[in-house]
């Protein structure tokens, strides 16, 4: 177990495109550090970095104590779990969890101890004599965390392990990876594209964009308190509603249908903002209450709540709103409904940056 | 018109198949049917007399001091050719699949000798060997080496597997830098974390998943050295010295064309005939069975 740091960390490739830019981090002793981003935003080229699979263009890569910038991937104590789960195709699943021990010179009965303890850990005993092959996805992703954890390495790495498998599956093994690391308690950076594979894991999430670190924090923090107009469409599902809305005064924001906003606390920003509110935190209520009008036209029941969608009126910004699934609706219904004033996020359409 | 389009139907593929079938037949089938004929006769050099002598050239042959040298200078042959042409292969395909910049120049230019025709090929080593003329005969006279593939017979021999091997390579050269390629980055990736260093991870995974590729060649190259290399050892050495580089195909060719014992070439031609037929079997046998790990 380790805590890791990364300081001023770039990845520029040969041909002058910058994966990653000046990338700061401190990931402390036994942490599920989860990384997500759109698809080349630099998060997968992090994790190849601290596996030592990528070379680091400027900047430093600690794990604990020792700098490892320039350390062979065998000699930096990590274990890595892949996309394809990358199964030795010829060799069975003991030998596919035992070559790392053997490579490492450790005995024989030793790596029988260590390969039976962790096969049963995730209940794979009897698959030991299988090549990967004849095994289904699931059993393939088991096997890759059993190569991972034979080992008992510094840090595990995860490259978007569950997206090769069905939702169902999927849902299953992240709680079961979520399990498996607090039992051991390895630092883990954990690399997705699915912001809920995310939220669900991590106890620290980081948001990356266009290879630069958006927002760094515990998932309710990111969720309640986006640090940018990118972090907060990001995550949260369904996505966050924009608006392009304009500020009277530091205490008013007027809406592009005239309607007036109080906001709860002023703000240091003055003309034109982007407000943010969640489909979760629009309200239905009383015509004289409501903040605008929604003319429903496309319906989503998916039994616990359901989805409206319809353009904000005076203009062609499509606004989701997310409702009991207990209230019925018809296509066309109007819909008096009211921000919670608590939850709305402004954020400067030039920087894209939080408004406080 | 019902009628009229199912006959049409029944004859198109029949028409379809006809020129595959007529090459097959009459450069297959038929020189094939000839040779067992002729294998079982006795005829004098100019096709006066003609006898049915059953498996009399077989058994002449097999007991022939002659046809086993020629046995085994095929087999010495077949193995180096083989085993260089594979593991030069290898090893080039191995370097040129590490190249990024500029591989596609690399891979061109070491694909282009198999587009060489191989008297062309032989030649370019037959000169390049020449005791009098040649370039790497004067300068091994250099280091004091005396270089005569004409009089000594290891020498012929090298001569006729550097010239076979350089007009092979590239086949096998293409076969494994598709097989690397086709092996996912991740697998030595993985094995890297595993702590396996580059030397290990090539004999423990790159090359076992190579190995369907390698097997496949090995019969190929086993095959080509056996067959077509005719044209090489005809242009360069003509089987000598003595017969020490007088492969089965050679000696066909000898005892048949120059020779004139049409009998025995014939016989030496289905003994081919067989060994070519296990080889296939062999390989198919195996494709099947251990392509899938």
């Amino acid at each position: 177990m380790a805590s890791l740091t990364l300081t001023h960390l770039n990845k520029t490739y040969p041909n002058g495109f910058t994966a990653v830019h000046d990338l700061n981090l401190d990931i402390n002793d036994g942490e599920f550090l989860v990384l997500v981003g759109p698809s080349g935003c630099g998060k997968s080229t992090t994790l190849r970095m601290v596996a030592g699979l990528e070379t680091v263009s400027s900047g430093d890569l600690h794990i604990g104590d020792q700098r490892v910038n320039d350390l062979e991937p065998a000699d930096r104590d990590i274990a890595m779990v892949f996309q394809n789960y990358a199964l030795y195709p010829h060799m069975t699943v003991y030998k596919n969890m035992a070559y790392g021990l053997k490579n490492r010179g450790e005995s024989r009965a030793d790596i029988d101890r260590k390969v039976r303890e962790a096969a049963q850990t995730l209940d794979i005993e009897h698959l030991l004599d299988a090549k990967p092959a004849r095994l289904s996805g699931g059993q393939r992703q088991r096997v890759a965390m059993g190569r991972a954890i034979v080992r008992n390495p510094q840090v595990f790495l995860f490259d978007e392990p569950l997206s090769n498998l069905d939702a169902k599956l999927r849902v299953q093994m992240r709680i079961e990876i979520k399990r498996l690391q607090q039992r051991f308690g390895t630092t883990a950076i954990y690399v997705t594209h699915d912001q809920v594979e995310a939220m669900t894991l991590a106890d620290r999430l980081v948001v990356m964009n266009g290879g630069k670190v958006e927002q760094v924090g515990p998932p309710i923090e990111l969720y309640e308190q986006p640090a940018s107009r990118f972090v907060a469409g990001f995550i949260g599902s369904p996505a966050m509603n924009f608006l392009t809305a304009h500020l009277e005064n530091p205490t008013t924001l007027v809406l592009p249908n005239g309607q007036r906003l109080e906001l709860p606390q002023a703000v240091d920003h003055s003309g034109e903002v982007m407000l943010g509110f969640r489909p979760e935190h629009l309200e239905s209520c009383s015509p004289e209450q409501s903040d605008f009008t929604l003319s429903v036209e496309i319906i989503e029941p998916l039994g616990a709540d359901t989805l409206l969608y319809g353009n904000f009126p005076d203009t062609d910004t499509l606004v989701l709103a997310e409702q009991s699934g207990k209230a019925r609706f018809h296509s066309g219904e109007r819909i008096p409904l009211r921000f919670d004033r608590q939850r709305l996020h402004l954020f400067d359409p030039q920087t894209e940056l939080r408004i406080t | 018109m019902h009628d009229k389009s199912v006959f049409q139907h029944r004859l198109l593929p029949y028409v379809l198949v006809a020129p595959q079938l007529i090459i097959t037949l009459v450069f297959f089938i038929w020189p094939a049917g000839q040779a067992l004929y002729q294998s079982f006769l006795v005829e004098d050099a100019f096709g006066f007399s003609t006898e049915f002598v059953w498996f009399e050239n077989f058994i002449y042959l097999l007991s022939d001091p002659e046809y086993w040298t020629s046995i085994r200078v095929t087999a010495v042959f077949s193995f180096w050719v083989a085993f260089v042409g594979m593991a030069l292969a290898l090893l080039l395909a191995a370097m040129a699949d590490k190249v990024i910049r500029g591989s596609r120049f690399y891979q061109t230019l070491l694909i282009w000798p198999y587009a060489v025709a191989p008297v062309v090929a032989a030649v370019l080593w037959l000169m390049l060997f020449s005791p009098s003329i040649g370039l790497l005969p004067f300068w091994l006279s250099k280091v004091g080496y005396q270089w005569n593939h004409l009089a000594n017979s290891v020498e012929a021999n090298i001569l006729v597997i550097i010239a076979s091997v350089w007009k092979q390579f590239s086949y096998n050269f293409i076969f494994f830098i598709a097989g690397l390629q086709a092996i996912p980055r991740s697998l030595i990736e993985a094995a890297a974390i595993d702590g396996a260093r580059p030397f290990r991870r090539f004999w423990q995974i790159v090359f076992p998943l190579l190995s369907p590729t390698a097997f496949f060649l090995l019969v190929v190259n086993v095959v080509y050295a056996f067959f077509e290399t005719f044209a090489v050892i005809h242009a360069t050495t003509q089987g000598g010295p003595g017969n020490s580089t007088k492969t089965l195909v050679y000696k066909v060719f000898e005892d048949g064309f120059i020779g004139l014992d049409l009998g025995s070439s014939s016989a030496q031609s289905v003994l081919l005939m067989v060994i070519v037929i296990t080889l296939t079997v062999v390989q198919f046998r195996y494709v099947e069975k251990k392509v899938q790990y």
